[in-house]
């Protein structure tokens, strides 16, 4: 049996003994202290990374407004999209899970590699978070992709709503498009929780984001370490807040944009690379089209932008991302209307005055050039404006100095944006004497007002500005905001609100005035002799209308292809007008950069558009003459 | 039976009611956990406790000397239940550690603790050194400790390899030592320290470790159950989130929440009340343990009383302090707390030995 140890030693093993409870006890005070520092110090941390770990928000995507013309036809709506996704801690079998997406979404051996590493790169909770790996399979392949989904674990299919312009190009620059939310903006919105969220990017789209865009809904719901979820009674009493909050579907724009009106203003442009037309009712200050040259396809710029588009559109030299209709331009002689109206209303001239246009004129050192070397001999009023006769306008100038006709230039509406507040709409510039102290080199020399009469100098007005200001012609003297939402309906077609016209100001000239200068737009289109703007006529109907050629002192010369640079040499070419003159319902603005003169360029378009016009939208003519078909040929470039 | 009576009398009801105490709390916890996966493991806990309590009574009656006769049969047995378990054990997760016998499986690495327990104790008995032993005297020692670590480090289990390496350490520190061999064996623990990392460790092995050091190392393996079991904790906050609340264990974002992780969902679901409470259990069933060895009446008694002791600290210790996220994670289980048959098993003996020698021990 063993020793009995009743010795001496048996105190140094009750020595040892007490020693080693006091390192016990030492251990265990640390794991206490540790367990309050996890609990009390950091218990708050811990338990939001534990809510984290199984509360999940999820956003539930509120459906977009559509946007519809004012037949009701749809410009901008929603469509299904299937994006695919892969969840990382679902895929068992990597390789066949490439092999099969090779197949399906035809990847090179590049996008493969990267696939792969988005696949393999996401560690711990991550990988059980779905990557999309593909947005908006195409149709065909979405069959393809459903039965490779059955075979192969780790992959799944969501469908979202995809952005839809059935237009396409027509109208691109006025409808807009969407794009991918910037983080501060998704920061701002509040919706942190959805990753993809779209926002109108361009156009209506952008400049009514809030009411089309509706709010998003979201849902908490409870997951297990699968992300699966779960309806365990005692995780969900966990979830002590709202758990479900219904998105609110966005409102529907209907606009006072005409989609067939869009595709004749496409087709008039179509021999040019560059330029706007914009369509708008006197009446009411609505637009019935506008168009911008260049244009670009909306449904690519909303979905997956091939490389080569964006690239294509970077460089093309005309800036088909620039809206031309609200970006302001040198509008030459299609300004004159202000500084004869300024004229008129100041008692300078009478409508029969008659004033000496010879070819050039003699002002300080400089001789100031009319367009007819010839010139025109005495001209009124009507016949200046008819034939363009500078002179007499740069006589006119010179008695009204700068600031007064700028004053008549702001009624029009000029040097300030209209309100249709899109695509970065330009105010324009209407200069004064005070401008130019302030930002010509030289400061205010007294010749610049003879410039800015004819429409030179540093004068800019956007297309859209001229249609309105020709509209407050057409129409006596009102000058209307531009009117392009006429309702806003909600998703069941009930409507939310209505937009009839909105008055921004009135001319305040007198009807003898105003008539004296339509008289002399009319003459500008209809006088055989001296009008400027024939090409424009449509016989058996009055129009009115002024053409602009505007000199464009392009001094940057930059390495350009000989058509880009032939094209930048230019000048730009305008022509702004209305019918019928005797009740004016369409204001057309036909504006075509470095597209030449406005008498024969711009001039034939306006015809072009205000016939198709009459012939497919409604009649605005009443006489046999002006509806009788009119031949392709006549519609030619220099045709008589 | 005047002497059975007399033991009766004597018997230490404290170290029972502890155990007790720790094997319902362990019920209760066990039958939380299986909530959601909706299996009964806590009912075969309990079945194993019951088992486990007519184990200690067995232990607690023969009177523990026979044992120092037995231990080296007892350690010869050991060595070759851990030999036959590397070629006809079950692998489960890639270490094969159990015998599988249909519904009940058996860990010769729990049981051979005691083993290593009573032998090393034989040994001191059977080898006095009144003046201290030296590193010489030691090689036996080493030699008993080498053979089942080097068997079940095969297997691979780092965790009960360290746990028998702990328990020799705390036997010889119950010991005098020479001085020159303390300092000589420290100096030894140093420089072996690199070689074990380079030599004995594996790659998973030395990740748990890095993991702790940097929680970046591995987030979706280790490093991902240490981040759960903390996260587990702290979110249990003083009081807890009640008795199967605990959404950790629900959701099944915390791994191994019956064995290794047992005691995170105790502290999440009970608090710093509950596990706090846990822990002074614990800590009284170690000091208590460690006076029984103080008053053994004989060496033998002593060191088996220190070895019961060490067992159960160092468990403790690994497992707390892993769950803690103060030690890397290594699968060594809470005593009484985590599911396993053999683990109950193992303890219930180690207290049925305690109590024996507590009856038996002397009258001072």
């Amino acid at each position: 049996m063993s020793d009995v140890y009743l010795d001496s030693s048996a105190l140094g093993y009750r020595l040892r003994a007490r020693r080693l409870m006091v390192v016990v006890g030492l251990v265990f005070a640390v794991f206490i202290g540790r367990l309050a520092q996890l609990q009390v110090l950091d218990g708050g941390d811990m338990s939001q990374a534990s809510q984290a770990n199984f509360i999940r928000p999820e956003a539930l995507p509120a459906d977009r407004g559509n946007i519809f013309d004012r037949q009701a036809r749809p410009l901008a709506q929603n469509r299904a999209a299937y994006d695919l996704y892969v969840t990382p801690s679902q895929v068992k079998d990597l390789p066949a899970l490439l092999d099969g997406l090779e197949e399906v979404l035809e990847l090179d051996s590049l996008d493969l590699e990267r696939l792969r590493e988005k696949i393999q790169e996401p560690r711990g909770i991550a990988r059980y978070q779905p990557i999309r790996v593909r947005r908006d399979i195409d149709r065909g392949h979405v069959a393809r992709a459903q039965s490779l989904r059955a075979q192969i674990d780790g992959l799944s299919i969501k469908v979202e709503q995809q952005r839809m312009y059935p237009e396409a190009r027509i109208g691109a620059h006025l409808i807009g498009y969407m794009g991918r939310m910037r983080p501060e903006e998704v920061e701002s919105v509040g919706v942190s929780v959805r990753p993809n969220a779209m926002t109108g990017r361009f156009g209506l789209e952008s400049r009514f984001d809030g009411l089309l865009a509706g709010r998003d809904g979201y849902e908490k719901y409870v997951v297990n370490a699968r992300g699966a979820k779960a309806a365990d009674q005692r995780a969900l009493a966990a979830v002590d807040e709202v758990v479900h909050e219904p998105a609110v579907p966005g409102n529907d724009l209907v606009l006072t944009i005409d989609a067939e009106v869009q595709r004749i203003l496409v087709s008039a442009l179509s021999r040019y690379e560059s330029g706007s037309i914009v369509l708008v009712d006197p009446r009411d200050g609505s637009i019935l089209g506008m168009v911008s040259k260049p244009d670009f396809d909306p449904n690519q710029w909303s979905g997956r932008l091939p490389p080569e588009v964006y690239q294509e559109v970077v460089e093309n030299p005309f800036k088909p991302m620039i809206d031309k209709s609200v970006h302001s331009f040198f509008p030459g002689s299609v300004y004159k209307v202000v500084t004869a109206l300024a004229a008129l209303e100041e008692g300078l001239i009478e409508p029969e005055t008659e004033v000496d246009s010879p070819g050039t004129y003699d002002f300080g050192n400089r001789i100031f050039h009319c367009h007819k070397l010839s010139g025109h001999g005495k001209v009124s009023l009507t016949a200046a404006l008819a034939a363009s006769a500078d002179v007499y306008f740069y006589k006119l100038g010179e008695r009204l100095g700068i600031d007064t006709p700028a004053t008549y230039a702001q009624r029009f509406g000029f040097g300030r944006i209209s309100g249709l507040d899109i695509n970065g709409e330009s105010p324009g510039l209407v200069p004064t004497r005070q401008w130019h102290e302030e930002h010509t080199s030289n400061g205010y020399q007294f010749g610049l007002a003879l410039s800015t009469a004819i429409g030179q100098g540093d004068v800019r007005t956007t297309p859209v500005q001229m249609a309105l200001a020709y509209a407050a012609l057409a129409n006596g003297g009102t000058l209307y905001a531009p009117r392009i939402v006429s309702r806003v309906q909600s998703p069941d077609g009930k409507t939310v609100a209505a937009y009839g016209p909105q008055i921004v100001g009135r001319l305040g000239a007198d009807p003898v005035h105003l008539a004296a200068i339509v008289e002399g737009l009319e003459r500008a289109v209809s006088d055989t002799e001296i009008g400027t703007g024939l090409l424009a006529g449509i016989p058996g109907a009055r129009v009115a209308g002024k053409t602009g050629t505007a000199q464009v002192r392009d001094i940057e010369r930059l390495r350009f292809t000989d058509k880009v640079k032939d094209f930048r040499e230019r000048d730009h070419a305008w022509f702004a007008g209305f019918a019928p003159v005797e009740s004016p319902r369409l204001v057309v603005v036909v504006f075509l950069e470095h597209g030449g003169t406005g008498g024969k360029e711009a001039a034939p378009v306006a015809r072009q558009v205000m016939q198709a016009y009459n012939e497919r939208i409604e009649p605005i003519f009443n006489t046999q003459a002006a509806n009788r078909h009119v031949p392709r040929r006549r519609l030619e470039r220099g045709a008589p | 039976m005047n002497r059975a009576m007399a033991g009766v009398a004597r018997l230490d009801w404290s170290l029972i009611v502890l155990v007790l105490l720790l094997g319902a709390v362990g019920v209760l916890n066990l039958q939380s956990t299986s909530m959601s996966s909706g299996s009964n493991i806590h009912m075969k806990q309990f079945y194993w406790l019951i088992v486990g309590a007519f184990a200690m009574i067995a232990t607690a009656v023969v009177d523990y000397r026979h044992l120092d006769r037995l231990s080296p049969f007892l350690y010869g047995g050991a060595v070759v239940l851990l030999a036959l378990v590397l070629g006809i054990g079950k692998e489960i997760n890639g270490s094969r550690r159990w015998f599988d016998f249909g519904p009940v499986s058996v860990q010769p690495s729990e049981l051979s603790k005691l083993a290593v327990i009573a032998m090393l104790a034989s040994w001191f008995n059977r080898v006095p050194r009144p003046a201290g032993y030296t590193l010489r005297d030691l090689m036996p020692v080493a030699g008993i400790l080498a053979m089942p670590m080097f068997l079940i480090l095969q297997e691979p289990d780092l965790g009960h390899t360290l746990m028998l390496m702990f328990i020799g350490f705390s036997m010889l520190a119950y010991e005098k030592f020479d001085r020159r061999s303390s300092v000589t064996l420290l100096t030894a623990a140093v420089i072996a320290t690199p070689l074990m990392w380079r030599f004995v460790l594996r790659d998973y092995q030395k990740d748990r470790i890095l993991t702790l050091l940097d929680g970046e190392v591995d987030r979706l393996g280790a490093g991902w159950h240490a981040l759960q079991a903390r996260v587990a904790v702290g979110s249990g906050g003083i009081f807890g989130k009640g008795h199967g609340l605990g959404t950790q264990v629900a959701g099944g974002f915390l791994p191994e929440n019956h064995t290794d992780f047992v005691f995170a969902n105790l502290a999440e679901e009970h608090g710093l009340i509950g596990a706090g409470s846990v822990l002074l259990v614990y800590l009284l069933l170690v000091v208590g343990a460690l006076r029984v060895a103080s008053h053994a009446r004989d060496k033998f008694g002593g060191h088996v009383a220190v070895g019961v002791a060490a067992l159960i600290f160092w468990q403790v210790f690994m497992n707390i302090g892993m769950v803690l996220n103060l030690l890397p994670v290594t699968g060594v289980t809470l005593p009484l707390m985590s599911y396993g048959g053999s683990s109950v098993l193992t303890v219930m003996v180690a207290i049925g030995l305690l109590v024996n020698i507590n009856v038996r021990r002397t009258v001072f």
